[in-house]
Parts: structure tokens; sequence; C-alpha cells
């Protein structure tokens, strides 16, 4: 039975496809120095950290959070979690207390794996956490105490072989958590037979070979990194690279050129600024062994694909997904003519329709919303206390997936927008409430709404309405002010780019929020039917 | 204090960190929450903390603290 298991997979299942020597994880630094792993280390790292989980008293179901960067103990930790058929969930490492608090509180997670310098945020939030009974410091040298323990102490000494238990198709696996409209994010849970899907996306859209060396930019906390920086290039025996560093033109066009990568994964905010630094790019890097450039997260702008093929030689896929649907939906691919601003057509065995209002296909080139019909491998089974928001996703056999989109003459598909206030930010989505409760804890600002407006570089960038406390001016250092308390309670990626002050933020009768009237006038635009605005 | 201690002030303020110690090698890679959307945050509480006003083509290639000290400096020195 435990050839379900997704740890297993990746791991012990391609030792036994003969790959035990190839090098499963190439983990490059920030300096471009690199230290290699094959699928026999990853395999034995895994087992290690598996039988480290047991001796910690970790129970299949239970779950287990990494609240780290990129280092090669996120990789171990997670396989081994699936291994231990714990659930793994993911967090960003530049979370806020708050957002990481949501999250653990809300998942019930038992064990947490992070670093000392992000541990600060933990040991604020842990005594409101019942659950959380272990931290693992991936660089604490010994354990601290029986709760605070040193990931070397407790997996070194682990034997390096681990008997995986059954794990069904069924059985929970990862646990990502995604914003909505209102309320908190919700946790999006996905099960092990997701890797059906995962690796056929790798076949049919990836197009995959034994040789490729697959670079995939997105950090491991985003389903992106999860499914493709992790799952899918494993799970079909294929080199994968992983970056440390931050963001660098040349860098990362060092690590393309150095590791000779030949499938690079990365997403459109990421081009756009290669775009702007086109100058350290352009005739000076050997990007022969790079075969074909994917892109995820945001619509991939016309211009983009124009300017790859121009600059870099290659044509960029764009791909669609998200959270809740666990891998490739909705896709460009070799083998079929790129429309540059299309999302593509629906990966094989996905059947895929946009309807009216009234549930009735809508007819070619007319928007509606996005639908999935259920029973893909990789769907998400529910959002984790949130039974009912899970259900009004559905409409019969269809998943809604909240975004509007259109279908051409040809059977091209062109995304719209959402169909709810969610903000989509370098491919992140943002909920206007987190940020919105996150200001209003300011003694500053006495009334707040936030809005997503399109931007160049970001897709969508977040601007916040204030209303601030009497007589008090909009200043620098209010916004300074403002800025970090967002990224302390949320993370960066929540900070909005532009504050307006109003006197008064508009609201219906009810007191909702008129975000539509706000992001008309933002716009320059009408604000259409106002009649049920306030006063 | 000097204007290196200031900035490491500023950075431990933005960056939510307790005993930053910056050099003029310092880069975003040492910094664990020093990423792109970070460094417009900490730019303008630099900007906020010494009363300077950054033009568009100086901050686009900082490479590191060294960098932002001598904008810092020359900065300064012209107000003063």
């Amino acid at each position: 039975m435990s050839s379900s298991n997704i740890g297993y997979i990746c791991t012990r299942q391609q030792c036994e496809h003969g790959l035990a020597d190839k090098t499963a994880l190439r983990y490059v630094d920030a300096d471009l120095s690199r230290v290699d792993f094959t699928f026999a280390q990853l395999d034995a790292a895994s087992n290690q950290f598996a039988n480290a989980l047991k001796e910690t008293g970790i129970q299949p179901g239970d779950r287990v959070f990494l609240f780290l960067p990129k280092q090669p103990e996120v990789f171990f930790a997670f396989l081994g979690t699936l291994k231990a058929t714990a659930v793994a969930g993911l967090l960003f490492s530049n979370f806020g207390k708050e957002a990481v608090y949501d999250r653990l509180a809300d998942a019930g997670a038992r064990v947490l794996i992070t670093k000392q310098s992000l541990f600060k945020r933990i040991r604020e939030i842990w005594p409101d956490l019942p659950a959380l009974e272990k931290v693992i410091l991936t660089d604490l040298p010994a354990h601290e105490s029986d709760c605070v323990l040193s990931y070397s102490q407790l997996v070194d000494h682990q034997s390096a072989a681990f008997e995986v238990p059954a794990t069904t198709p069924e059985t929970p696996s990862v646990l990502h958590y995604t914003s909505g409209s209102t309320g908190k994010p919700k946790g999006v849970l996905h099960v092990h037979d997701s890797i059906h899907h995962q690796r056929l996306t790798m076949e049919k859209v990836m197009q995959i070979e034994p040789d490729d060396i697959f670079w995939c930019t997105a950090d491991h906390a985003w389903i992106t990194g999860t499914t493709y920086g992790i799952i899918g290039p494993w799970s079909k025996g294929i080199t994968q690279v992983h970056y440390g560093g931050n963001f660098d033109t040349q860098a990362w066009f060092d690590l393309l050129q150095q590791e000779r990568v030949t499938l690079w994964y990365t997403a459109p905010t990421a081009l756009r600024m290669l775009m702007r630094e086109e100058d350290k790019i352009n005739g000076r890097y050997d990007l022969s062994a790079l075969k074909r450039v994917y892109s995820v997260g945001e619509p991939l702008n016309p211009e983009i694909v124009h300017w790859a093929r121009r600059v870099i030689g290659r044509e960029i896929y764009d791909t669609w997904f998200q959270t809740e649907t666990g891998a490739i939906m909705i896709t460009n691919r070799p083998g079929m003519a790129v429309k540059p601003g299309s999302m593509g057509k629906p990966v094989d065995g996905i059947e895929a329709g946009v309807f009216t209002e009234e549930g009735n296909p809508s007819p070619a080139n007319e928007s509606g919303s996005l639908r999935l019909k259920k029973g893909w491998s990789s769907m998400f089974r529910t959002y984790v206390n949130m039974e009912e928001a899970y259900r009004s996703k559905f409409h019969g056999e269809f998943y809604d997936t909240g975004d509007r989109a259109q279908i051409d003459q040809d059977g091209y598909y062109w995304f719209i927008g959402r169909n709810d206030d969610v903000i989509n930010t370098s491919g992140h989505l943002v909920g206007p409430f987190e940020v919105e409760s996150a200001l209003l804890e300011m003694e500053d600002i006495v009334d707040v709404a936030v809005i997503g407006a399109p931007d160049e570089m970001l897709y969508e960038k977040i601007v916040a309405f204030v209303t601030l406390k009497d007589h008090l001016e909009w200043s620098k250092r209010l916004e300074v002010k403002a800025r970090i308390h967002v990224t302390k309670r949320i993370s960066p990626i929540a900070v909005p780019s532009e504050f307006i002050v109003m006197d008064k933020i508009p609201k219906n009768r009810s007191g909702k929020i008129m975000r539509r009237v706000l992001k008309a006038r933002y716009l320059g635009e009408d604000a259409g039917d106002i009649s049920t605005l306030e006063d | 204090m000097s204007i290196k201690e200031e900035l490491t002030k500023v950075f431990e303020e933005v960056f939510d960190e307790d005993q930053l110690e910056l050099t003029p090698e310092t880069t975003a890679n040492d910094i664990e929450a020093w990423d792109s959307m970070s460094h417009v945050t900490m730019l303008m509480a630099v900007e906020d903390h010494f009363n300077v006003e950054f033009e568009q083509w100086e901050i686009m290639n900082l490479p590191d603290v060294g960098a932002l000290l001598a904008l810092i400096e020359k900065k300064t020195a012209k107000k003063n």
C-alpha cells in the first residue's frame, strides 16, 4: 500500500527504478556554490525524519508544519512527514506572527519545523497554540528542552530505513492555506492520490525527458513550489535545481547557464523584472541547454511572450491552476500553437467550461464563471474546519474556481478576472479583509478599505483607503509604520503599495465596504449603481 | 550615533531582527526578511529616518549595505 504514498514514490520508488545514484536535488546557495543529493540520499534523509517524527509521538493524520526558507531540510522533512502519513503544512518564511498563528491554530499543528531567526515569532504565539507540542529548529546544535528540539540531534541517530505505513489514495497529504474575500485563510487539504494528476502534467505539459534539469523558482509554501518544486519532478525521477538566494537577475541567469537547466518554471512578475533588466541578459549567457520556459501565478502578458522569443529565444508556456486544483488544469504546451495572452486549453482528462450566472455554458467569446468537472485526482478534498465553504464551491458536478474567463472560437481559454475581491499580487492571493484587519489595529487609523488595482509589475497591487484619527495627517512616518505593521502581522506580500486618505469609507446601509465603488473611483471609471450607498 | 549604527536600528525595526550586525558587505541574502517586497519599506524607512529623498536612479543598483551607506552619507552631507 506504500505505493500510493507521495514520499515513497518520490524517493524509494525512484531508487527501485535504478535511479539511486542519480542526483535528485542540486541545492545552489546564494553564492552559487552547490551541494547534490542523490535519490538514495533523499530517501535516507526523509526516512530519518519520518523515524524522528515517530519518536516524537506523531500519529497518522497529525499536522506537521514547515516554516522555513528554501534549504535542504525542507525537502527531507516534507517527504519524511508524508512517509509517516502525517499531513505536511507549509508556511511562507516571510509570514508575520498573525498569519502563522491563524494557520497553526486552525490546523491544530502538533509539530513545527523552523529555524532560530524565525522562532522568535513562534515563541510569542506558542502559549495560544495548545496543540503545538514540539518545535524543531534546523540550526540548533542541541535540544533546548523537551519541546524545543535540535533537528540534527533528533535526526542524526535515526535509522535510514523506514517502513512506510499503509497509505490509501485518500490518505490526507498536504495542507496549504489560501485567502478568501472575507474571513480567515482557508486550509486546502489534498490527498496522496494527487500525485497521479501531478505526474500526468509532468508528462503532458512539461513533456519531461529523463535527462532534464528542472528548475521551479516558486517557494515551496506555494502550491506551485510543492507540486512542481518537489512532487512532480521527483515522482518522475527528474533532477531538480533549487536556489537558496533572493531574486537577482544576474544570479538567476548564472544559475540557468551554470546548471544547464532544461525546463524552467517561473512567474510573470519575475519575468517582468527580468525584462526590466534586459541589458544584463542580452547576449551574455549560453542558454543552449534551456528547452522551454513555463509560467504560472498570474496571466502572462503577450509582451513577455514576445520578449522571451526575442531575448531568450524560447517559448514561454503559460499554465493555470489554483491551490484547490493541486496541479495544472488549463495550459499552453508544446505541440499547440501559443496565442500570447491566452491560458491555453484544458489538460487531458480535465473537463472545463465557462458558465453564465444561470449555470448554462457561455457562448464563445463571452465571459462567465470558470468551472471544472470534479473527479481529477489532485482536487482538494475539503477546507479544514469549513465543510460548508467547501460544499459551496461546487455546482452540481462542477467546481467553481472563482475566476472569470472566456473561450474563443478555437477553444482557447482567456482569463478575465476574479469573481470575488481576492487580490492576486505577484501570484499570491491576498484577502482584503486580512489587510484591513491588520491596519485597523493601528491607533492612527479609524477605518480602512482595501482593493486590488492593475499594476504593470505585480499584475495587481494592493491599495488601501484609510480614514485617520481627527487632525492627523498622512506622513511618510505613518506609512512606514503601517507597512511594518502589516509585514509583522501578515507578510510583506500583503503590504499596500498605495495609501489613500479619505474622509469616509463608502459602505452600503448594512455597513459593508463598497469596494466596487472604490475601485471605480480609483480607476476613474463610472461606479455604476450606488443606490445602496449609505448617506 | 554613527550613520551605520542608525541604519542598523532602522534595519532591525523593518526586518524585525534583534541584534543585526551590518557590514558594508551585507546583502539581501544575509538578512532573512530582506526581499524585494520589504526592500521598498526599508528604503522608505531610511528616507524618513535620515530625512532624505532618494531618486529612482539612485536606488536602482544598491548591491549591498556599503552602497546604501555611501548614498546616505552623500545625501546627509549635502543637507549640512
